[in-house]
């Protein structure tokens, strides 16, 4: 077991101070002097650093000292020097303070006797603290409460030792004498804290004896009652019974922390659907009463695991986890929602909806930063909503419709994805969503929304009426033809000369480089790029003019050849609605006028830049088209289109049921899984039963102290060899890799006849590698070996090299000492990287933000 | 509901202090503080951070974070109290800077360990923590202050008790021709009784105060350090006084420690050990004078106070009512004071001293005390006339060695008995020679105190002296020279002519003691 570390102290190396400096402090008379002195040894100590001449000049200088400060330090001190030699035993000069100890444990200041015990608390060598006994025991009647509280707490640590029960068999009887006495909550607490971990019988006794007053009890203590009782149900599900009542007690109690060990203590005993009840909705009302973030995200996650085991009660209570819905942060509306979404049912879909519409409407008043996004989120839920249940959508998508014109582009577009969904999957609503589009097609205002809007107007415009009012709409935000006149050249050649000044200056605020969704860069002039801003020419049109137009002027060829292609799909469909073939000729003309002016726009001289090739070619071909149609043809434009759709929809739920169906066999044991028992488990690994007794391994984790040990195989694929097999001292490696750390274990074996003394790893770094401590040295009989565990902490995660020597001295030859060198470890980057999966859109927003290329910054004054 | 630790980092993420409260490695700890700067994301409303095994909750203060680690399962709300008592706590021992973070980082620690013990919240609010910190113990004080009371105390009854034994003695053994070295009591210096008091306060395993276990240990290592002299004072000690063993032992010790009177009483005890029965009279009468006289080494009285008492014990308590006829001498400059509830009229005609309510009788008791105090006086002067000794101290310095000669001279007013003048020396090796004496003299190295004693100085020697050499010594060393003394007979002359029973009969026998010491007799 390494040793235990139980505080840190940044330290600045660049003033080292020296030990003999601290010896002269330490041995004068000046209070201040001895205290700074006794704080430069603990932080030399805690750097790493024995020494272990300062010991004795403490004791006999130091611990005399009256001073209260002086006092403290010294415990502080005992606290992280080595107590034990190698062996573990316990060095014969502890005896020494052993007698301060008690000194001071008889002091009448009560805080020194305070803070003495709750040193014993921390001390570990029975040896020490077997002769403090009798003081610590009359210290438990000491006039002042600090002292007591400490005392119980020192009684319990001392019991605790592995040979505890032999120190002090008693103890428990004597807590129970003293809790039945005291008055202070905070002793009480203690008290009944030794009495929990080390005699729980007691524990309960006393908790039935004094049942009636639970309610008055500390806020402190009803926390440890609970602990207990979770402790005991766990081991005797039997006599789960007899607290629940308490349970349901406290749960009136003042106290909000207590409240909420209730509830998980509630959860924990029982799986009735009363009990889960009551945690869930004690839980919703801290998530309501308390105006904490951390709580409420916490209390959140809480619901989140009573909804995956109790779901069918969690759905009762739907309505109260939405109403934390009114705290404005984004994390914690996000986690409600989430938490909702999976909760909704036929019953009550419709008021979650109800609710979730509220929200989107308040959105549109309060002019809060997160609206946007607030109101993006909501969006995607009421989406997912009318996935599940079709029924709904029609309830919502006429007032999601309202914000296809939402400045929040992101918000917008979700809105539209969602109405295109809606329209293809809800057929009986086509109509109403169509007209309804059409209303408000003008409102569009960005480019990728137009286009998807253009795409269901293209394809779901099926009777004539529609058709007609189709191309209206689309003409009517196209606004006069054609887009510029020769009138308009001569301005024109102004405003070029203008825009291309706008060019300069924005290419040299150089945007970082666009990249495509599979990962290779755009090849994208710095032209387009200042297109994409809308520059001042269109500024005017885009308020009085329909979208499409100002959009198409600013330079969105995309989005001409979207409008093009749509009208394309309408003059096919309306040749098959129309009768008259006067009006469809007519339209056609038209389609082909706005077509050709487009592609006139695009070679003009009024836009910074000409139309990309892409859009041309696309748009010539919609020409085309309409001047020799066919059935083929047709039958691609007006079918296959919407069958892709269809099928990417299709293909959209399979993968969605597919995750879920895997989400529910990953929860399930296999048939022929191992069955684990607590009690002859070994501390190795952990499993599914063992996570059973969570508050305990919980704390072991936290600790440290369970590592899960990965196959035994894959740490054998990193040994690595040191030295040769030749060398008087062969050693390899084992190197584990965790997240910042690294852990060698090395072996070294000493393959002469000789015994080798003094024998030291020395290991230097290389990189961002810091070696932790300093390691040991040893002696090594001959032939045969050691195990020495080095520590080494990364601070990035970068490529890094170990290197270092073997140092001993012959018992022949003691004053020359040999060196061995080892071969050098490589850490490499591949060792921290380990697999893990990522949503989609979740990575293309980490790919888009990654800063792809090292930037340099020049100084204009340094080019000159 | 544990704590794990509490921490301060920079925003760098350097870690400047931590506090663990329970077990954990410093790889794993130094791991956890290191990945936490790498967890918080920037824009985030909420200030905790959970991983695989573990859970911060952090508050940032300027370009520090103040960080709790917990275990996941630790119950929030009150790991926010106590990050919030935390967050209050450190700008009350330093601002958010680095530096004085670093500086305080032990103070901060140490509140740390008041909120938080053994990773559960302690339920305390900030000024607690900080009287917690400052450890301003009343008790403590009070402690103190009760043992100096204590060394006062012991000393004064000391002083008393050593006074009337030297009375009974003087009136026992009058006339005896008494001898008897200096006890070497003395030997246990201060330094012992301080090498003593440390050690035994660490053996002794009493639940009683440590001063008592001083005590006790110091008794026991006086008796087991044999003292060189005939005499064995303690044990007759223990007997005059008859009072409580601890008592005993107490004043013992201190009178180890108070050395100048003791010496004084010290070779009287060994004699009257035997010969000082309590009182067999039925009425005691004492007449008391101290001396508390500094005389300047060129001549001249800086201060000379004589305090006066007259003291009544009575065995029996058929013989309380009676008066007292008392006799004042001539002397002017002794104005008496009668205790309150004596009746003053009857003293200024008649010089009786009488209680005021006739019926009422003195109390008795056979205490080992002095009985009760009728009368007092006092008496001021700057006479050197009359001073009862006076000391000349001449050091002259010849080669690298000085002469001291030393002279007395005495008032024929008083006959002085058991004479000791004490002449600090500067450290010697050995002790120095003397070339010429008038009496005897005894050298104590430990204290560095020569100590020349003439048992009486009537009018046969009225003048003395006393001439010693030592190594080169600077002349100031030899002051300030101490003298003791005593005699039978007192400045203000008060006898006790007589005693008359209030309620008729005889005149009960009485025994009357004179005498007149010496309180703090200096030449600086």
């Amino acid at each position: 077991m390494e040793k235990s570390c139980s505080l840190l102290v940044h330290f600045d190396k660049g003033t080292p101070a020296l030990a003999n400096e601290i010896k002269e402090a330490l041995e004068g008379n000046d209070a201040g002097a001895k205290i700074e002195a006794l704080k430069k040894a603990i932080m030399l100590l805690l750097n790493g650093e024995t020494i272990p001449q300062l010991f004795i000049t403490i004791i006999r200088y130091v611990l005399p000292s009256e001073d209260h400060t002086v006092q403290k330090l010294l415990l502080l001190y005992l606290e992280i020097i080595d107590k034990t030699d190698s062996r573990g035993k316990v060095l014969p000069e502890m005896i020494l303070i052993c007698q301060n100890l008690r000194n001071n444990l008889q002091h009448p200041n009560e805080y020194i006797r305070g803070v003495t015990l709750r040193f014993l608390c921390r001390l570990n060598e029975s040896e020490i603290i077997e002769p403090l006994i009798p003081s610590i025991l009359s210290n438990l009647e000491h006039r002042h409460p600090f002292v007591r509280r400490n005392a119980v707490l020192a009684v319990m640590s001392v019991y605790k030792l592995p040979q505890g029960e032999q120190l002090l068999d008693s103890a428990p009887e004597i807590v129970e004498k003293f809790l039945s006495s005291e008055q202070d909550p905070s002793s009480k607490r203690n008290a009944f804290l030794m009495l929990f971990s080390c005699a729980q019988d007691r524990a309960i006794n006393y908790l039935f004896t004094n049942i009636d007053r639970i309610n008055d009890w500390g806020e402190q203590l009803q926390m440890i009652v609970l602990e207990l009782i979770r402790k005991v149900c766990r081991t005797n599900k039997g006599e789960k019974g007899k607290y629940i009542k308490i349970i349901i007690s406290l749960l009136t109690a003042p106290s909000t922390a207590v409240i909420y060990e209730c509830a998980s203590t509630l959860v924990s005993l029982s799986s009735a659907p009363t009990a889960i009840r009551a945690a869930a909705s004690t839980y919703c009302q801290l998530l309501l009463s308390q105006s904490d973030n951390n709580v409420k995200l916490i209390v959140l996650d809480r619901l989140n695991e009573l909804k995956s085991s109790n779901r069918e009660i969690m759905v009762e209570m739907v309505m109260d986890v939405l109403r934390a819905l009114s705290s404005p942060n984004l994390d914690i509306r996000r986690k409600t929602i989430d938490i909702a979404l999976e909760l909704i049912t036929p019953r009550n879909i419709d008021e979650v909806v109800l609710m979730l519409k509220k929200e989107v409407v308040k959105t549109q008043n309060g002019e809060q930063e997160k609206n946007g996004e607030y109101r993006q989120m909501l969006v995607q839920a009421i989406h997912s909503c009318a996935v599940k249940f079709p029924e709904v959508a029609s309830t919502v998508v006429h007032l999601l419709m309202d914000f296809l014109g939402d400045t929040n582009v992101a918000s917008a577009m979700d809105v539209v994805i969602f109405v295109r969904e809606i329209i293809e999957t809800n057929p009986k609503l086509r109509i109403s969503i169509i007209t309804r589009l059409l209303d408000t097609f003008y409102q569009i205002r960005a480019a990728r929304v137009c286009s998807c809007a253009l795409w269901i107007i293209g394809e779901y415009c099926l009777s004539l009426s529609e058709v007609e009012s189709g191309i209206a709409t689309i003409k009517q935000c196209l606004g006069d033809l054609p887009f510029y006149t020769v009138s308009e050249e001569g301005e024109g050649g102004q405003d070029a000369s203008r825009t291309t000044q706008q060019v300069n200056s924005t290419t040299v605020s150089s945007r970082r480089p666009a990249i495509l969704a599979d990962g290779t860069y755009a090849t994208q002039s710095a032209a387009l790029e200042t297109a994409m801003s809308p520059p001042t020419l269109v500024q005017g049109p885009l308020s009085s003019v329909g979208n499409l137009r100002s959009l198409i002027l600013s330079g969105d060829f995309f989005l001409g050849a979207v409008v093009a292609c749509t009208l394309t799909k309408l003059v096919l469909r309306l040749e098959e609605v129309q009768t008259s073939k006067v009006e469809v000729n007519k339209a056609t003309s038209q389609a082909l006028l706005i077509m050709v002016s487009m592609l006139q726009l695009g070679q003009s001289s009024v836009l910074p830049h000409p139309i990309d090739n892409d859009s041309h070619d696309r748009i010539v071909l919609c020409i085309r088209l309409l001047c020799n149609t066919g059935d083929e043809i047709r039958k691609i434009w007006l079918q296959s289109c919407r069958q892709s759709f269809v099928k990417m929809l299709a293909d959209k739920q399979r993968r969605e049921t597919e995750e879920i169906k895997a989400k529910a066999q990953i929860s399930n044991a296999q048939p022929d899984d191992l069955i684990d028992f607590y009690h002859l488990k070994s501390r190795k690994g952990m499993s599914q039963l063992e996570l059973e007794d969570e508050v305990q391994d919980d704390l072991k984790r936290a600790t440290g102290e369970f590592t899960k040990d990965a196959d035994d195989a894959n740490k054998l694929n990193r040994i690595l060899q040191l030295t040769g097999f030749s060398d008087p001292v062969y050693a390899e490696a084992y190197v584990t890799v965790h997240h910042y750390d690294i852990v060698l274990d090395v072996t070294v074996i000493n393959r002469t006849k000789e015994t080798l003394q003094n024998l030291c790893l020395e290991l230097a770094t290389m990189g961002d590698l810091k070696l932790v401590e300093r390691l040991q040295n040893y002696t090594l009989a001959p032939e045969s070996s050691k195990q020495i565990k080095a520590n080494i902490k990364v601070s990035s995660t970068e490529t890094g090299v170990i290197f270092g020597n073997i140092v001993y001295e012959t018992s022949s030859n003691v004053l020359e000492r040999t060196v061995i060198v080892l071969n050098d470890i490589h850490i490499d980057i591949m060792d921290y990287i380990s697999p893990a999966s990522c949503a989609d859109v979740a990575f293309r927003t980490m790919w888009a933000e990654f800063e792809w290329e090292n930037k340099v910054y020049l100084s204009h004054l340094s080019l000159i | 509901m544990v704590v794990l630790a509490a921490s301060i980092l920079h925003k760098s993420g350097k870690v400047l202090v931590s506090r663990q409260f329970v077990d954990m490695t410093r790889m794993r700890i130094e791991g956890l503080l290191a990945a936490f700067p790498k967890l918080i994301g920037t824009g985030k409303q909420h200030t905790y951070v959970e991983t695989e095994n573990v859970r911060y909750v952090y508050q940032p203060m300027e370009a520090l974070y103040l960080l709790l680690i917990t275990n996941k399962q630790s119950n929030i709300l009150e790991d926010l109290d106590t990050l919030r008592i935390l967050s209050k706590l450190v700008p009350e021992y330093s601002d958010y800077f680095e530096e004085s973070i670093c500086k305080c980082a032990f103070d901060l620690i140490f509140a740390f360990d008041e909120v938080i013990s053994l990773g559960h919240k302690e339920n305390v609010t900030v000024a607690q923590v900080k009287q917690y910190c400052e450890m301003e113990s009343h008790e403590e004080k009070l402690h103190r202050q009760m043992r100096e009371d204590k060394i006062r105390e012991a000393k004064d009854e000391m002083k008393r008790k050593a006074n009337e034994i030297d009375k009974n003695k003087i009136i026992k053994n009058r006339g005896d021709n008494y001898k008897g070295g200096f006890g070497p009591l003395q030997s246990m210096g201060s330094g012992i009784f301080e090498n003593s008091f440390n050690d035994t306060s660490i053996s002794s395993s009493g639940t009683g105060s440590r001063l008592s276990s001083d005590v006790d240990s110091f008794s026991t290592k006086s008796k087991a350090r044999p003292t060189s002299a005939a005499t064995a004072p303690p044990k007759g000690l223990g007997m005059t006084l008859g009072k409580s063993k601890r008592t005993n032992q107490f004043l013992e010790s201190l009178k180890a420690e108070g050395e100048v009177i003791v010496e004084d009483v010290r070779p009287t005890l060994g004699k009257s050990q035997a010969a000082a029965p309590p009182p067999t009279d039925p009425i005691t009468l004492t007449v008391e004078e101290k001396l508390n006289v500094t005389l300047k080494r060129d001549g001249g009285v800086s201060n000379f106070d004589v305090q006066g008492s007259l003291c009544l014990q009575i065995l029996n308590q058929e013989d309380g009512h009676v008066q007292v006829q008392v006799q004042t001498g001539e002397n002017q400059g002794v104005s008496f004071k009668t205790h309150p509830n004596m009746n003053k009229e009857l003293f200024a005609n008649e010089n009786i001293l009488g209680l005021r309510d006739a019926n009422r009788p003195f109390p008795t008791g056979q205490s080992g005390d002095a009985g009760i105090g009728l009368l007092k006086w006092r008496m001021q002067s700057t006479d050197e006339k009359m001073v009862p000794l006076i000391i000349n101290c001449w050091p002259s310095s010849s080669g690298n060695q000085t002469y001291v000669n030393i002279e007395y001279e005495a008032s024929s007013m008083f006959d002085l008995q058991n004479v000791v003048i004490s002449v600090p020396l500067p450290a010697l090796r050995e002790a120095p020679s003397v070339n010429q004496i008038d009496g005897e003299w005894r050298y104590d190295p430990r204290n560095s105190i020569l100590e020349w004693s003439v048992i009486l100085i009537d009018n046969s020697n009225r003048s003395g002296s006393l001439e010693f050499v030592v190594p080169q010594a600077d002349s100031s060393s030899f002051f300030p020279i101490a003298v003791r003394f005593m005699a039978t007979n007192t400045f203000s002359n008060l006898k006790v002519t007589n005693i008359i029973p209030v309620k008729g009969g005889n005149p009960p026998k009485f025994s009357q003691r004179t005498q007149l010491i010496t309180e703090n007799y200096q030449v600086v």
